[in-house]
């Protein structure tokens, strides 16, 4: 670690405020920005094992707190004290050695601090991590396939559809009168378009970030699961050597902010105008966007969001049907707190014996194409199927 | 005479070894004695009451109080207070600790230097009206301030329980069992869920149970205490509430877990087939362990008839670990070990995902009872007698 690096280190006259009322954190803190004071100025370092271990302990005493209560009420100070903690153990493992595995571990610790912590008032030392830890990792293993650029195949669409409509014509043809609609061609111009069919280029940018992944081909079954994993495996394992032995399961980075962790994908795409319309007057919400990056076969199970939707195409094609709100009756969604928004039924083969009340429903199918976007206004059910490997991007907005 | 081992987390001082009491250990990895306050008093009456928080430790001895750790801004900070009464139990949390006197009555102390008790108000019991209470001259007597029995907290829990069966979340009472039906035996809690059960060996849970420590078969959250309909039938011994799981132990010598699995705290090793572990896994509904022979079964020479020589006799657990004690004598643990929670050989790992048998515990000392912090274990033991009729093994 050189010096501009550990300048952007907090120092302890930073965190003061934060951390009034934490007790351990101060203590523990305190003694690790001393440590770190003491490097710069080149002074002898003492009690670094012990520390290096407290710092641990906060991690960890953090983590537990987070996963007490529902995240949304997680204090932020917890929040931005374990992603702090988790700067400073990188910090220590890096004193201790600064080889490849180190490095590996440190990025795992990175990431955990930024998809549990809150690290907006740290984004420049994230960042300078980030390309610290990354330099100097080398891909060893073979290089990944790129996928082909596909031509628009013609298929049948249940719902209208317009050539990349300008923003007038969305409001009025899709935005008010809340149409679903298949927008051709609107994301054409987006640097992903032709950089993200390349595989290594994913690998290089993003292979060794963590992320979720949902193991199991859709959310609503008993075997499904998530699990936290390098970007650089995930995709080893569900992009190259298909042939396989048929029990590898289907693995889906699927509705994470992937582009809030990593900045280099977000400059690969922009923000469609559609999403500045709102309903009201006032200047509208902020936008989430998601990825959703998986192999064939990736299923989403027939169910709505409360929010106004544009799932864009990058490459690969999914299959995708609909239902209207007023059909809800008629969907038979789950009866769980946690599945509430989720339809029972199998959309792609309709089982009218068990839910005799789909014969009442209609339901309008299309292919989502590369470069295309579908908008589905809130409360739209949408059953999801990727027919290929696929990425696609949503944004959410209200 | 009764010894205290410690082994664990101890970053701020909270224990005191007997053999080097400035020890700079942060993470005491491996068993090693702590000093009591009470002279290793064998007189059960005489002998000290401990409760663990993360940050400190309290003491109770007669009516004297201490709080030990970090409680301002250096490790080994203590206070001392004297209560009003000969404590009974105390329960320490992050913000508070509370202290139960022998005549029921129940108190708060915040971990701080300048410490007091507060006395706690708790709500009375609803009544039903045919049972107020009148004096002779016809005015109406305020009904007595409960008596408690039984009192845990954890990170966002605080619950007591009353002589009368009332259910309490400090202050207010949230359900009131029938009387007399039965006693409560034990109420443990979590970081956020509760525990209790009843002299019938009823276990009732209530709190988050977003992670599965209900033992429910929905995910979610209970106001009040809930009969876990599918331990029910099963006699039910001894009960223990970690961070997010919980434990049970039946009449028949079995051991059940549930709730998040996270850390390999229930002991289910679930392998995928691909080897991944899959995790972090939720376990709604308690499981049934079928544990493996316990080393000194397979050693005895006549073990025909004793099988139930080694069966699980209590199960103790701290944040996201789990220890079973064994007919036998010999202690099982499953669970995170980073912290030396269970002992010193486990430094090296992260967790145990299966129970396995605890070394590095004298074999001349019994192991009388266990006591779980957040991230340490304390064994209370006593040495063995050479030879003594109700020593199992002989």
């Amino acid at each position: 670690m050189d010096g501009p690096l550990l300048e952007l280190f907090p120092r302890f006259d930073d965190l003061e405020d934060l951390l009034r009322n934490e007790v351990e954190a101060r203590y523990i803190l305190k003694k690790a920005t001393d440590h770190l004071d003491g490097i710069k100025s080149n002074d002898k370092a003492g009690e670094e094992e012990e520390i290096r271990y407290l710092i641990c302990a906060v991690v960890d005493r953090n983590w537990e707190r987070i996963h007490t209560g529902h995240f949304s009420v997680v204090p932020v100070t917890t929040r931005q004290i374990y992603a702090i903690a988790c700067f400073f153990k990188i910090f220590f493992l890096l004193l201790e050695s600064t080889d490849p595995r180190q490095k590996e571990k440190c990025s795992g610790i990175l990431d955990e601090a930024q998809l549990l912590g809150c690290t907006d008032d740290w984004s420049e030392l994230k960042a300078a991590l980030m390309e610290y830890l990354d330099k100097g990792q080398q891909e060893t293993a073979e290089p990944l396939p790129i996928l082909a650029a596909v031509l628009r195949g013609s298929c049948a669409c249940d719902i209208p559809q317009l050539d990349a409509p300008g923003l007038n014509e969305f409001q009025t043809k899709c935005f008010q009168p809340q149409q679903p609609t298949l927008l051709l061609n609107t994301i054409k111009h987006w640097p992903a378009m032709d950089k993200w069919r390349d595989l290594n280029y994913l690998l290089q940018v993003a292979g060794n970030r963590t992320v979720p992944i949902e193991i199991g081909s859709n959310y609503a079954s008993d075997e499904w699961s998530q699990q936290l994993v390098k970007i650089r495996d995930f995709l080893r394992r569900q992009f190259v050597d298909q042939s396989g032995d048929g029990c590898r399961e289907i693995e889906y980075l699927a509705q994470h902010e992937l582009f809030a962790q990593i900045p280099a994908l977000k400059a690969d795409i922009c923000v469609p105008d559609y999403c500045t319309l709102s309903g009201a007057e006032e200047t509208p919400a902020a936008v989430d966007i998601k990825a959703w990056l998986g192999p064939a076969g990736t299923i989403s199970p027939m169910h709505y969001d409360p929010k106004h939707n544009l799932l864009c195409q990058v490459f690969g094609s999914k299959q995708i049907i609909l239902a209207a709100p007023e059909d809800t009756p008629n969907l038979y969604p789950h009866e769980s707190e946690f599945l509430g928004n989720t339809s029972q039924i199998n959309a792609a083969e309709l089982d009218l014996k068990t839910f005799p009340l789909l014969e009442q429903v209609r339901f309008y199918k299309l292919l989502l194409q590369p470069g295309d976007c579908l908008y589905m206004p809130p409360k739209w059910w949408h059953y999801v199927r990727a027919e290929t490997p696929s990425f696609s991007v949503s944004f959410w907005w209200e | 005479m009764r010894q205290l081992l410690f082994t664990g987390f101890n970053a701020f001082g909270q224990h005191e070894f007997v053999n080097s009491p400035r020890d700079e250990c942060a993470a005491s990895a491996g068993f090693r004695e702590i000093s009591a306050h009470d002279g290793g008093n064998n007189n059960t009456k005489n002998q000290c009451t401990i409760s663990f928080d993360w940050r400190y430790t309290a003491y109770a001895l007669c009516r004297k109080l201490w709080l030990r750790g970090l409680l301002e801004t250096e490790p080994g900070e203590c206070v001392e207070v004297e209560a009003p009464g000969e404590i009974k139990a105390l329960a320490a949390g992050d913000s508070h600790c509370l202290v139960l006197l022998c005549t029921g009555e129940l108190y708060k102390i915040q971990p701080k230097l300048e410490a007091t008790l507060q006395a706690i108000r708790l709500e009375n019991p609803p009544r039903p009206s045919t049972a107020t209470k009148r004096t002779i001259f016809g005015a109406v007597k305020a009904p007595a301030p409960p008596s408690i029995e039984h009192i845990a907290c954890g990170t966002n829990i605080n619950v007591a329980v009353s002589s009368e069966n009332a259910v309490f979340s400090i202050p207010s009472c949230l359900h009131q069992f029938p009387d007399r039906q039965w006693r409560v035996q034990q109420l443990e809690c979590g970081h956020e869920h509760a525990l209790l059960l009843n002299g019938n060996g009823d276990v009732y849970t209530w709190g988050n149970g977003l992670r599965g420590q209900l033992g429910q078969a929905a995910l979610c959250v209970e106001e009040t205490p809930q009969l876990i309909e599918s331990l029910a039938g099963i006699k039910i011994t001894g009960i223990a509430a970690g961070g997010w799981h919980s434990a049970a132990i039946s009449a028949f010598g079995d051991l059940y877990t549930w709730g998040l699995n996270c850390s390999g705290q229930l002991g289910m090793r679930v392998m995928k087939p691909n080897g991944l572990q899959k995790e972090p896994t939720v376990y709604p509904l308690p499981q049934l362990h079928d544990l493996p022979d316990c080393c000194c079964c397979s050693s005895r020479e006549s073990g025909a008839e004793d099988t139930d020589v080694c069966e699980p006799l209590k199960v103790f657990a701290g944040s996201r670990h789990t220890l079973l004690l064994r007919r036998c004598g010999r202690l099982w643990a499953s669970g995170w070990c980073i912290h030396g929670q269970l002992g010193k050989q486990l430094c090296e790992q992260n967790f145990l995902d299966a129970f396995q048998a605890l070394h590095g515990v004298d074999a001349d000392l019994d192991v009388v009872n266990v006591l779980c912090g957040p991230w340490a274990t304390l064994l209370m033991v006593t040495q063995k007698k050479s030879v003594s009729t109700d020593d199992p093994i002989s």
